[in-house]
């Protein structure tokens, strides 16, 4: 039986006991490693978050029904709602930039790896503590004392008033502690970026996804000491009697969600300009074809960036702002539809005319065109301030914005596990299976989150525990609910694919794509010190200069 | 390799040419110190204290993997030097492009939009005029996705003459006729083989679903008494029009392949401009 190759240094010896094992990663400072313990235990929040969402979806699932209480439902919902931004979101894809990125730049590391593993180590512990807060969210030992305040805290919700024990205070500095994390790896990221390119990596050659994350990297370090600054000052109204947001004491409740917001829009480009990156790096290596308008791609990237900074009160068209900032605020919405779409083109403009393989990876990366772009969609809608006043806080936007997240970042996220889990482990994933997780999760994906559209146009709000009978919304929470054991099938099979590959698959060998970025050009797995040369790059694509000579990039710049 | 292009790439070697950072669990120790040290502010000054022992090990222990010099884990030999850089012959005979090579310009979909907009407007008034017995009605419908006064108004007052709705719904008309007319430009080189059915029949059929699911927020006037047969008519006729004025201009080709300098028309480079 053909065998993969182990990683010089590696803790996979068989003489090992689990044990040493287990030591060998916990001790690691290896950027592989870190990158794949950060998608590991993404994954694992993921898992949680979706049994989460599960109960909500069986408490809806017919009306006045029982099976949470109303406050169990208000901790569903918020524990739901922090896990999938703060503990998948965002580690699982700064887990992808932390294996890619010296990867792709032809790196042998990050610049900082101990900072690296100590990012790492924040965001499991934030996330522990966050949980925590089910033992210890009443006062000390309690049960049943998740905050339930919502992932956004809206004050004064959160304040000691109406939120009684310290589940909200174990909200606040879990999520400190993990951004905390966040930010060093940001930090890191952008060390890494800008000072270790292997030579010949000039700007404009490096790989999409590796600008798109030191663009992530540069909002992280904007958006999120904002939060951090919010969520001290609600500490400080909390422990040591501050007013900050108390309207009762000259405090504003406003202040809170513009705090909150200005992370909180940014937030969501956090989330998505990396999956923007793997569908850029996936979708020309399966069309054949060279990646259509590089630096416009480019552009595009980093005018999202600014101007999402920038449209965070499209939040808050209903708390009474003047209508001259409601329309500022709108016509700045609009305005980061013409970025995002000059990339729907390029992406379409680079398949149109080439050779699509339909592989799982290029699979899942055409259907987060299409989700996306209906996400897209409805955001435009919802940036019509009349619009929004109708149907905000209804069931449309929460349809709204899980297909952005859901049907944008976590399609592309499977995407990136297909495409780059033969790089990762030296094997293959099975393609059948891959093929049936795809068409399981749209499946799921359309049922759960496409009524969530009709029962918000028809009045259902968001946050409510249940609802009564002969309103019109039972048959579209039905169908919603109805949608989650496809997406549970999905996972389920993806994690069934990746034991069985792990143990069985088809070696892959460094280039199983017939890629064009540095990363194939290593051994897969790849050693510890990443190449045994440092590479040189000639073009954007230098894995292509040198396997066609005959016909190079760098004959074209 | 000659010496002289060994030193010039000896002088771009990256970090860590000669060993990758040694394990250690120094920033694990740190981090869960740090994270006790935040969670003892609501359970105990205990745990306080135990996060900030583990921090301070923790940091210690990290410094001293970094000071006085880094610890490394040495590389087998022959894996320090970076590879040279491959040399390519130019090869001038080949092009590459991205495609599509040529467009139609963008002043064919300002026009384009124009015309289509001009028999977009007849079919509708052609409605006004036949099936509601009033020219002014479709213009003053059209007017009721910005004025609230449209939705408030009866049906004779949607037949007569109101001077600011006409002008509101000109502007509506003429931006949005003008704007989709470039979407169209820009979007047609890259439909299938047949522009004008493409832009005349599949385009008008999606937009008019967008709408129908729509127009109730966006137009409450307007989904009162639309007919829905003339609407789609309309949207017919602007995109066959559009479609079909686009489709005659010539295409021009892209600017790919010109230098930076061409595309900003700079004097130098006049001479070399295809």
């Amino acid at each position: 039986m053909t065998t993969v190759p182990a990683p010089i240094h590696s803790t996979s010896d068989p003489r090992m006991g689990l044990g040493e094992r287990l030591h060998g990663w916990a001790v690691s400072v290896d950027h592989k490693r870190l990158g794949i313990m950060y998608i590991a235990a993404g994954l694992i929040f993921f898992v949680i978050a979706g049994l989460e969402a599960t109960l909500m979806r069986l408490q809806l699932i017919a009306p006045l029904n029982d099976v949470l209480t109303p406050q169990g439902f208000n901790q569903m919902f918020t524990m739901h709602g922090t896990t999938m931004v703060f503990l998948v979101g965002m580690p699982v894809l700064l887990g992808f930039g932390n294996y890619l990125i010296p990867l792709m730049i032809g790196a042998r590391d990050m610049a900082f790896p101990r900072l690296n593993a100590f990012g790492l180590w924040l965001f499991v512990f934030g996330g522990i503590l966050l949980y925590y807060s089910w033992i210890g969210g009443d006062g000390l030992y309690g049960l049943g004392g998740a905050p339930d305040t919502g992932w956004f805290a809206y004050s004064p919700l959160t304040s000691k008033a109406f939120s009684v024990g310290h589940a909200t205070d174990y909200w606040i500095l879990g999520i400190m502690v993990s951004g905390f994390g966040s930010m060093t790896t940001a930090i890191n990221f952008i060390a890494t970026i800008l000072c270790m390119r292997c030579p010949g990596m000039t700007m404009m050659r490096m790989p999409l996804f590796v600008w798109l994350m030191l663009t992530v990297a540069i909002l992280v370090l904007v958006a999120l000491p904002v939060l951090t600054g919010a969520q001290v000052m609600l500490l400080l109204d909390r422990f040591l009697g501050a007013h900050f947001f108390d309207p009762q004491q000259e405090g504003s409740v406003i202040l809170w969600q513009h705090l909150f917001w200005f992370f909180g829009h940014p937030e969501v480009y956090i989330l998505v300009l990396p999956a923007f990156g793997f569908i850029s790096e996936i979708i020309p290596v399966f069309s054949r074809k060279v990646i259509f308008g590089y630096p416009l791609m480019v552009a595009a990237t980093v005018s999202i960036a600014f101007i999402s900074l920038g449209v965070w009160a499209h939040h808050m068209f209903v708390i009474g702002m003047p209508p001259w900032l409601n329309s500022l605020f709108a016509a700045s919405t609009f305005l980061i539809a013409v970025p995002t779409g000059m990339k729907m083109f390029n992406w379409i403009g680079t398949m149109w005319g080439g050779r699509i393989r339909f592989d799982t990876p290029m699979l899942f990366a055409t259907g987060f065109l299409v989700m996306f772009l209906f996400g897209g969609l409805t955001g435009i809608m919802l940036a019509v301030v009349p619009f929004d006043w109708q149907l905000s806080d209804s069931y449309f936007v929460v349809g709204h914005f899980h297909y952005v997240l859901f049907g944008g970042t976590i399609l592309a996220v499977f995407a990136a596990i297909f495409y780059w889990f033969p790089k990762a482990f030296g094997r293959m994933l099975s393609e059948p299976m891959g093929q049936w997780t795809f068409w399981l999760l749209m499946i799921g994906l359309t049922l759960v989150f496409l009524p969530m559209h009709m029962s918000g146009i028809l009045g259902m709000p968001r946050r409510v525990y249940t609802y009564q009978p002969g309103r019109g919304f039972e048959i579209w929470n039905l169908i919603s609910t109805i949608g989650v054991p496809f997406q549970i099938a999905a996972v389920l099979l993806l994690v069934i694919n990746v034991v069985k590959s792990l143990k069985s698959g088809r070696v892959a060998g460094p280039d199983p794509w017939d890629a064009w970025t540095l990363e194939w050009e290593t051994a897969s797995p790849p050693p510890s010190e990443n190449f045994r040369k440092i590479p040189t790059c000639t073009s954007a694509r230098p894995l292509w200069d040198r396997k066609h000579p005959e016909d190079p990039d760098s004959n074209y710049e | 390799m000659s010496a002289r292009d060994h030193e010039k790439i000896r002088g771009r070697e990256a970090p860590y040419l000669r060993g990758v950072p040694e394990s250690t669990g120094a920033p694990m120790i740190a981090a869960f110190g740090v994270t006790l040290l935040f969670a003892g502010l609501i359970t105990s000054p205990m745990v306080m204290l135990v996060g900030v022992i583990c921090m301070i090990v923790g940091f210690i222990g990290w410094i001293r993997t970094v000071f006085p010099n880094e610890a490394l884990e040495m590389l087998p030999i022959g894996s320090e030097i970076p590879e040279p850089a491959p040399r390519f012959d130019a090869n001038p005979r080949s092009e590459r492009v991205s495609l599509p090579e040529e467009i139609q310009p963008y002043r064919s979909g300002v026009l384009g939009g124009l015309i289509g907009g001009i028999a977009m407007a007849a079919v509708a008034i052609g409605w006004g005029v036949l099936k509601a017995g009033s020219f002014w009605m479709p213009i003053n419908l059209l007017a009721g996705i910005f004025l609230p006064s449209v939705e408030a108004a009866n049906v004779d007052a949607l037949k007569v003459f109101h001077l600011d709705w006409f002008i509101t719904a000109v502007v509506i008309h003429l931006v949005g006729c003008v704007l989709v007319g470039l979407v169209y430009a820009i979007a047609l080189p890259i439909a299938p083989r047949r522009p004008v059915l493409f832009g005349g029949v599949v385009a008008p059929i999606l937009w008019t679903g967008v709408l129908y699911g729509s127009i109730g927020i966006i137009n409450p006037a307007l989904e009162q008494h639309v007919s829905w047969r003339w609407f789609i008519a309309s949207q017919v006729a602007f995109g066959v029009t559009c479609g079909f004025v686009i489709s005659r201009w010539t295409k021009v080709p892209t600017m790919q392949k010109w230098s930076l300098q061409e595309r900003f028309h700079l004097e130098g480079n006049r001479e070399t401009k295809p």
